[in-house]
């Protein structure tokens, strides 16, 4: 158990052939994880997560940038002295030997007793569940199980760092949710440093106590799941977390009777702009407006909100997802309300002024509001 | 530092152990190519240093009846592909896509002909040829050349149409192609990488062979793994004059080898299915 | 335009049976979804349609001709493809117009050209019409598969799992795409998916199917507010629905329920009682939804059930709480700034009228409250 540390990490591939350098797969990537903390690296494929774990793996040279893993300096340290626990997406279970053979293969390259080996594949074997487990083969076994023998095999020696990398990602969707919850609880009861790379948002968020957003090698934002939820830093973040996916939609400002609104191209939606923007803005600008389809509502009869059609709605038992067309996009809202719907409806949008998120149309930055 | 000192030193021995096989695996022919120029009387007597001459190319080419032999051989090589190409690619789509009883053995029994020694079955097929009267025919040679040729198209040729996704014959059924169509049109482009690289790997083979038509022809029909038999006088071995004729029969096998390099990439079918 | 009907159709595969003595009927153009999990014969189903698989026994019926014996180019009908099954070495314009070109259903070149853009504008791929399937994304193969399937007026659209390699993101959006869409259609849609929201979102009826037979067909209403029996009770809806064993207990002529261990005993509404009382067993199988479970730091009522906090996974919007009761782990909704520590108390109160109560045996459906007004509601 130990703190991990990146500092300045920085990848290159060299291609071999052109001899030209190739962009960098990791760019100056530095992250703090503290002792017993969870912490997810999040993003597409090809943003560089995986280069980064291997990099911590020592499966990878470092191109620039240093590692640590508690006080100690790892770059120059063989991978199998770093005392990582490493389980991968494909299982890699050895196929002749049994479940127990399989967990206790690399203590035995260790040569530690049998004793030894026993009375620790006893002690984590019910944590896994596979204490019933330990007599069969691989083959036998389903993807869930076979994942879990996996995760065994990694902390069985006890490391002071677990390294998942995407570890749900071949299994089925009711049994990814269980396994979900047992990695959860298991990282409670061990308390072991653990990183998770992944792609998909929703593991991130359920499992890490902090999040590492990554796109085309560098660190997006970094946070806790309602942070980078509530207060994306960017508008890659805002679209890549979160499902439905946030309504992130190009608007201008314009400016009526001393009143500031977002005005939608190709539409006639307006909105007016919430007053914690108004010191950031001018009249005509063009920005990126971003707001979550559950901070859509449908306003009443009442409401000053602007009249739209209703293009599709959809009843997804917990809740209803209407969208509507403004412009040539999909605005889309979720309510959990029973209402029901249907095309051609007439409906009229309020959005939570507080809910809004301004992003900067050329760099995709956030625009803050002055508060 | 360390870690990237080792990574560089494997790299370089690598490296170097590979080099010394180039070398000692293309010696050879660079010792056939440096004997085409000596003269029989240098032949024993000297090593690197002698008096280059083009006497042998002279004879080989201009004197005997080499070209004919090398114009046998492309013909019977060439047609015995054609042959193996036209009743081997139906056979590997079956092969790959029906389930029937005995398929495997089947394919196996195809595939060991490749492997059986052929002087085992020369003798018989001998006598064979002397009753049917194919002895020393084109189409006598070709047949039997399809034990070369075929086990290879068929075994290369089922790998490429079990890597094409049913669902892309089913689609095109649906598109209302009849199965002649979703064959040449849509299968075959899909294959041909690996049924050019095939046919030309079974042309090569084809074009070394030795024991079939040295027994099953030789007279009027004469391929130039034979004619270079013809060196070896009663008193003397023209080993210059062989060499020739053994470096110019090597010609279009380089020359389709490095076509195959191009072909083998078999990039095409991937991508569209699945992703 | 046609009515599809299946009857009684069996296939087996070697040993396995993928399909067993089933019946369907679908109606001239509905959207119909198959749904069910990996392996349930979604897919065997769709393809005995097209006539690329055969029956072993049972016919198939389009517009009430038995088609058993038509192949599959002339029954009229167009599939997309999970893995999408484009022609690799086409391009997108040339995929697209492959219909078409057949000898089937062939039409000159400036038709095809005018269609193809037709259908590709629609689809929002006319800028990609040159490139190779291998050149372009997945979402846009999906879109060009959809494509070759749109340009034709077929008796009826297969569409095999044509979401299921999409992201999240783009399936969220695709699945409104083909929603607003489907009206253009104007033609029977037979669509197969193992995603309940699809299944939800598009169907007008929605056939369930498991190990080759159908459990529930329905309106989504149907079969997520009474679904025939658990195993359809618990493909829909995220988290899980709560399963858990309940006494059947009469005090002072009232039918109470006593279950997971509590001393207090839960009182149902009449219509529950009634259909409880009359059941043969004791014992029945309750199941409710996240949604419909409340929670609470402290004990407000009498209601509220003790447990300890198993797991607590933020999903974005909110988190899912999973409450350790008895060794049952119960899992309900909390906002998405809830926080506490693992295995700490809290107390959940349950929405008994939302209840739905299965045979302990059979695990068929018994009741829910109020059960009319759910099926009623579909429009």
């Amino acid at each position: 158990m130990a703190q991990l540390q990146l500092k300045n990490l920085y990848k290159q591939y060299r291609n071999k052939k052109s001899k030209q350098q190739n962009d960098f797969a990791v760019n100056d990537f530095s992250l703090t994880c503290n002792d017993g903390e969870f912490v997810g690296i999040l993003g597409p494929s090809g943003c560089g997560k995986t280069t980064t774990l291997r990099m911590i793996a020592g499966l990878e040279e470092i191109t620039k940038g240093e590692i640590f893993i508690g006080d100690t300096k790892v770059n120059d340290i063989h991978p199998k002295d770093r005392q990582i626990g490493l389980a991968f997406e494909d299982y890699a279970l050895y196929p002749p030997l049994n479940v127990y053979d399989n967990i206790a293969f690399n203590l035995r390259a260790k040569k530690i007793s049998e004793q030894k080996i026993h009375e620790q594949i006893t002690q984590i074997a019910p944590l896994l569940k596979v204490d019933d487990l330990l007599d069969s083969r691989p083959v036998g076994l389903s993807g869930g199980q076979k994942q879990r023998v996996n995760i065994a095999r990694a902390i069985i020696r006890k490391p002071k760092l677990l390294l998942l990398d995407e570890p749900l990602s071949h299994l089925d969707g009711k049994m990814r949710q269980v396994l979900r919850t047992e990695i959860k609880r298991l990282h409670k009861e061990i308390n072991c440093t653990t990183i998770i790379v992944t792609h998909d948002q929703l593991e991130a968020m359920s499992l890490a106590d902090k999040i590492a957003i990554m796109k085309d090698g560098k660190l997006q934002q970094f946070g806790t799941p309602l942070e980078v939820y509530d207060d994306p830093a960017n508008e890659f973040v805002a679209g890549f977390i979160g499902e439905p996916p946030m309504n992130l939609m190009t608007v201008k400002i314009s400016k009526n009777m001393d009143e500031f609104f977002f005005d939608f191209p190709k539409s006639e939606v307006k909105i007016s702009v919430p007053q914690r923007y108004h010191s950031v803005i001018v009249d005509g600008m063009t920005v990126k407006l971003g707001v979550r389809p559950m901070d859509v509502l449908i306003g009443d009869k009442t409401s000053k909100g602007s009249r739209v059609h209703v293009a599709v709605f959809e009843n997804l038992g917990e809740e209803r997802k209407i969208s509507v067309r403004v412009g040539d996009e999909f605005l889309t809202l979720t309510t959990a309300e029973e209402i029901r719907l249907k095309h051609g409806d007439i409906i009229r949008l309020q959005v939570k002024a507080e809910k809004t998120h301004l992003f900067d149309v050329e760099t995709g930055q956030r625009i803050r509001a002055t508060d | 530092m360390n870690l990237k000192l080792k990574r560089i030193c494997g790299a370089s021995v690598r490296n170097t152990l590979l080099a010394l096989y180039a070398v000692f695996a293309l010696f050879p022919i660079f010792w056939m190519i440096l004997i085409t120029f000596k003269t029989d009387a240098e032949m024993y007597t000297t090593t690197f240093i002698f008096h280059p001459t083009l006497h042998n190319y002279e004879e080989v080419l201009l004197r005997t009846d080499y070209f004919w032999a090398f114009l046998d051989n492309i013909i019977v090589s060439s047609l015995a592909v054609v042959v193996s190409v036209l009743a081997g690619v139906p056979a590997a789509y079956a092969l790959a896509r029906y389930k029937f009883r005995g398929k495997e053995d089947l394919a196996f029994t195809i595939l060991s002909f490749k492997f059986a020694p052929e002087i085992l079955v020369i003798l018989p097929l001998f006598m064979i040829y002397q009753k049917l009267g194919i002895f020393d025919t084109y189409f006598g040679l070709i047949w039997v050349y399809q034990l070369i040729t075929m086990p290879l198209i068929i075994w290369v040729v089922r790998g490429y149409f079990e890597d094409v996704n049913i669902e892309i014959e089913q689609a095109a059924q649906l598109d209302g192609y009849p199965w002649y169509s979703v064959f040449l049109k849509i299968l075959l482009p899909l294959i041909k990488p690996g049924l050019v690289a095939a046919a030309l790997l079974s042309f090569i083979f084809a074009w070394n062979s030795f024991t079939f038509p040295l027994l099953l022809s030789g007279f009027k029909i004469e391929t130039v793994t034979v004619a270079s038999l013809k060196y070896i006088a009663s008193d003397t071995v023209h080993y210059g004059q062989m060499a020739v004729a053994a470096t110019v029969a090597v010609i279009p096998e380089v020359v389709l080898a490095l076509l195959i390099q191009k072909h083998l990439v078999r990039g095409l079918s991937f991508g569209a299915v699945k992703g | 335009m046609a009515q599809i009907e299946l009857n009684n159709i069996t296939k087996k595969f070697k040993r396995t049976v993928a399909l067993e003595n089933l019946s369907l009927a679908v109606k001239d153009k509905e959207f119909f979804v198959l749904f069910g999990p990996a392996g349930a014969g979604k897919t065997t189903i769709l393809k005995t349609i097209a006539g690329l698989e055969f029956p072993d026994a049972g016919c198939v019926k389009i517009n009430d001709d038995i088609v058993n014996l038509v192949e599959p180019a002339r029954r009229n009908v167009s599939m997309v493809f999970e893995n999408y099954a484009l022609y690799p070495h086409f391009t997108v314009y040339d995929n697209i117009a492959s219909p078409m070109r057949s000898p089937l259903y062939k039409k000159d070149e400036e038709f095809i050209k005018k269609e193809v853009y037709r259908v590709a504008t629609m689809m929002k791929i006319d800028d990609l019409m040159d490139r190779l399937p291998s050149q372009i994304s997945n979402g846009q193969k999906q879109r060009v598969a959809i494509g070759r399937c749109l340009v034709r007026q077929p008796n009826v659209f297969l569409m095999d799992e044509p979401l299921a390699h999409l992201d999240a993101k783009l399936r969220h959006f695709m699945r409104a795409e083909l929603k607003e869409m489907q009206s253009s259609f104007d033609t029977t849609i037979i669509y197969v998916t193992h995603d309940y929201l699809e299944a939800l979102s598009l169907g007008d009826r929605i056939g369930v199917i498991n190990e080759g037979k159908i459990e529930q067909i329905g309106t989504a209403d149907e079969v997520y507010y009474t679904p025939a029996n658990q195993f359809v009770a618990k493909l829909f809806g995220e988290p899980e629905i709560n399963l858990f064993g309940a006494d059947i207990i009469e005090e002072v002529g009232k039918i109470k329920l006593k279950f997971l261990d509590q001393k207090h005993l839960f009182s149902v509404e009449d219509d529950v009682a009634a259909a409880l009382s009359a059941c043969e067993h004791s014992v029945v199988k309750m199941g409710i939804r996240g949604t419909c479970i409340s929670y609470s730091l402290s004990k407000e009522d009498d209601e509220f059930i003790h447990g300890t906090i198993y797991s607590l996974e933020p999903i974005g919007n909110k988190s899912i709480l999973i409450v350790d009761i008895a060794g049952q782990q119960i899992r309900l909704l909390a906002p998405n700034d809830f926080y506490a520590d693992l295995d700490s108390d809290i107390y959940i109160k349950m929405n008994l009228k939302n209840a739905l109560f299965f045979d302990k045996d059979d695990e068929t459906f018994i009741i829910r409250h109020n059960q009319k007004h759910y099926i009623e509601k579909t429009l």
